[in-house]
């Protein structure tokens, strides 16, 4: 049932990426043709044309952004708290399903979005011999990497993977606090944007006084970790272990505002 | 066949009625196989249920049968029909006489004004 | 079995009471009326049984388990309000209905949508209210369920809809399955239905067949509910 609710969860959601990436392109474009001959400062009004592309460019890639972002939650919100969570909720699918729809296709939107980006930018460079010069570009990189260690090679790799891992697990986690002060919110019988709107900076209030609680209390215990078990790390390991040490941390965040999203939806259901 | 109900009796027992007056007058020909009696409710535009009980109903009278698995017939007997259709008559010349008796007429009256009717109708045939 | 049961179900909303510890049972093969004026609690106990709202006490079942993933297999529910993404069009409608539910006949639906001369390619935005009900219904009678929660199907469409939406409730009639239609057009409807459950301030006044109604007191079931509630 899962991947019936992400087919047409992206059904839903393309309708709206897909047309920004296409929009994105064609400025994109338009800033490239912009970027030849408009600039030039021979006449006004191509000055003028050119100059607005560009920001049409600039403000395509904003709203790319953003649209990913607000998707994200809008459609948790009004696909499942709205009027179409008559139909949802009455499906028989779990709610832990209809969650995981959600955030897969929104990180996948997210993941889209900055390729996309990648690729428009691209195509803003692209000049005469600017194919010429990416693929040179391409095969300095490579023939530098050969040079490189295979150590380095793979940590650089890693950094990047790890990197990446953080930057949508972070946001996936980011995107279930809003979930959760959502369903919390929406159980209440009345005023129910109001309490979701009080959940969520309750939720943020928590998240700021424990994490400072947490401080506070590994300093107060002068927790010798991880000098005193003789374990001397280069910097390339510790890199690694603070990054894979933040992804739990933001792991174990997402995880409790599921459980929290879980709860309300399954035991507290309450649509108006 | 035109379905209409009214309102102070039972449904099932107004399907009783409308159904003999389809058989007494021939939109029911005798031995002829009756629609399912989902197709009946739907044109009747009433409840299944009710249908099937009125069905069920004309079948202990005897006025339609079954056979297990063509469906329901209406019964070849014509004096069954026909006493069906005198019970009919005789339904509606009580109501006829229970209203005029209310009006106050008496019995010889309402002979003459029927009489007088007919003899109306017969001369409105004749000049037609 | 019966299909939908409840005992002493009561739920809250802040500080009314929209249902007051409702017990029924409904069997199957019944075509029920759920009569009350507006603000009775009808939509309340049908948002109930389907898991859209948490009582606040008592218990509710539906063909024997409490409303969940399991029972909105067997349920077909036509929600007051148009709940159907305006944005699909008709055939991405049976699409969804088809990948969702085991128990639907699109063909079935096909034929009721080609009935009506509703294109496959056309979106429920660029349809009229009356259509969009319709189409809601269309999808909702088209699965083989064993419980049919219609909330409030023939308020606010034209007469010509409302006989054509009656007689596809009874065109569907599957003496396995149960009916329950909410309204307060009850002349309309009254010919259809089996039994009729009048609810008043969250409360069960009287459940009873129509034709035990009419035969005891002499009166339809349109006229009793106006006595029974005359204001």
């Amino acid at each position: 049932m899962l991947r019936k609710l992400l087919k047409h969860e992206f059904r839903a959601t393309g309708r709206v990426m897909l047309p920004m990436y296409l929009i994105l392109l064609v400025t994109a474009v338009g800033s490239n043709l912009a970027g030849r001959g408009m600039l030039d400062g021979r006449s006004d009004v191509l000055n003028i044309l050119g100059v607005i592309i560009v920001m049409a460019f600039g403000i395509a890639i904003c709203g790319v952004l953003v649209m990913s972002f607000v998707l994200m939650i809008q459609r948790f919100y009004k696909n499942l708290l709205q009027d179409e969570g008559y139909l949802m909720f009455t499906l028989p699918v779990s709610v832990h399903q209809h969650i995981w729809s959600k955030l897969i296709v929104s990180v996948v939107w997210f993941a889209a979005t900055v390729l996309a980006i990648i690729a428009a930018s691209l195509v803003v460079a692209y000049q005469g011999g600017f194919l010429r010069e990416f693929l040179d570009f391409l095969g300095w990189f490579f023939e530098g990497l050969q040079k490189l260690k295979i150590s380095e090679t793979l940590n650089g790799t890693v950094y990047l993977m790890e990197f990446a891992v953080l930057m949508f697990v972070s946001l996936a986690a980011f995107a279930l606090q809003f979930y959760a002060a959502l369903a919390a919110g929406h159980s209440r019988a009345n005023h129910k944007m109001v309490w979701s709107v009080a959940w969520f900076f309750g939720f943020q209030f928590a998240l700021q006084f424990l994490g400072s609680l947490l401080f506070i209390t590994l300093d107060r215990l002068h927790i010798p970790f991880p000098l005193e078990l003789d374990w001397n790390p280069s910097p390339a390991v510790a890199i690694h272990v603070g990054l894979l040490l933040a992804i739990g941390v933001v792991i174990l965040y997402g995880a409790i505002f599921y459980a929290v999203t879980t709860f309300f939806l399954k035991k507290h259901l309450n649509l108006e | 066949m035109q379905w209409q109900f009214s309102n102070d009796a039972p449904i099932y027992t107004q399907l009783i009625q409308q159904v003999k007056v389809g058989i007494v007058t021939g939109a029911f020909p005798p031995g002829e196989r009756l629609p399912s009696v989902r197709d009946m409710a739907t044109e009747a535009g009433v409840n299944p249920n009710t249908m099937q009980r009125a069905l069920a109903e004309l079948e202990r009278d005897g006025l339609v049968y079954s056979q297990r698995t063509a469906g329901r017939f209406v019964t070849e007997d014509n004096t069954m029909i026909n006493t069906a259709k005198r019970s009919l008559a005789q339904r509606h010349v009580k109501t006829f006489l229970e209203a005029m008796l209310r009006l106050g007429f008496q019995k010889e009256e309402i002979i003459e004004l029927i009489a007088r009717e007919l003899g109306e109708e017969e001369s409105d045939h004749a000049s037609a | 079995m019966p299909v939908l049961e409840c005992k002493g179900l009561t739920k809250r909303f802040g500080r009314t009471t929209a249902l007051d510890e409702v017990s029924l049972t409904i069997e199957p093969g019944r075509i029920v009326g759920l009569l009350g004026p507006n603000g009775s609690g009808k939509t309340t106990l049908i948002k109930l049984a389907n898991g859209l709202l948490t009582p606040d006490g008592g218990y509710i079942a539906v063909c024997g388990s409490a409303p969940g993933r399991e029972s909105h297999a067997l349920v077909s529910y036509l929600p007051e309000r148009t709940a159907i993404p305006t944005w699909m069009t008709a055939r991405q409608l049976l699409d969804f209905y088809g990948d969702f539910y085991r128990d639907f006949r699109r063909d079935a639906a096909e034929e009721m949508l080609d009935h009506l001369g509703i294109q496959p390619a056309q979106a429920v935005k660029q349809m009229s209210k009356g259509t969009r009900e319709k189409v809601q219904l269309i999808m909702v009678m088209s699965r083989a369920a064993k419980l049919y929660l219609l909330d409030e199907p023939i308020g606010g469409v034209d007469p010509a809809t409302r006989d054509y939406i009656l007689s596809t409730i009874i065109g569907n009639y599957n003496p396995e399955a149960a009916v329950v239609i909410s309204t307060h057009l009850i002349s309309d409807v009254e010919k259809v239905l089996d039994e009729v459950i009048f609810i008043n301030q969250g409360q069960i006044m009287l459940q009873s067949t129509v034709d035990d109604i009419r035969e005891e007191k002499g009166m339809s079931v349109d006229a009793l509910f106006r006595e029974v509630f005359k204001c």
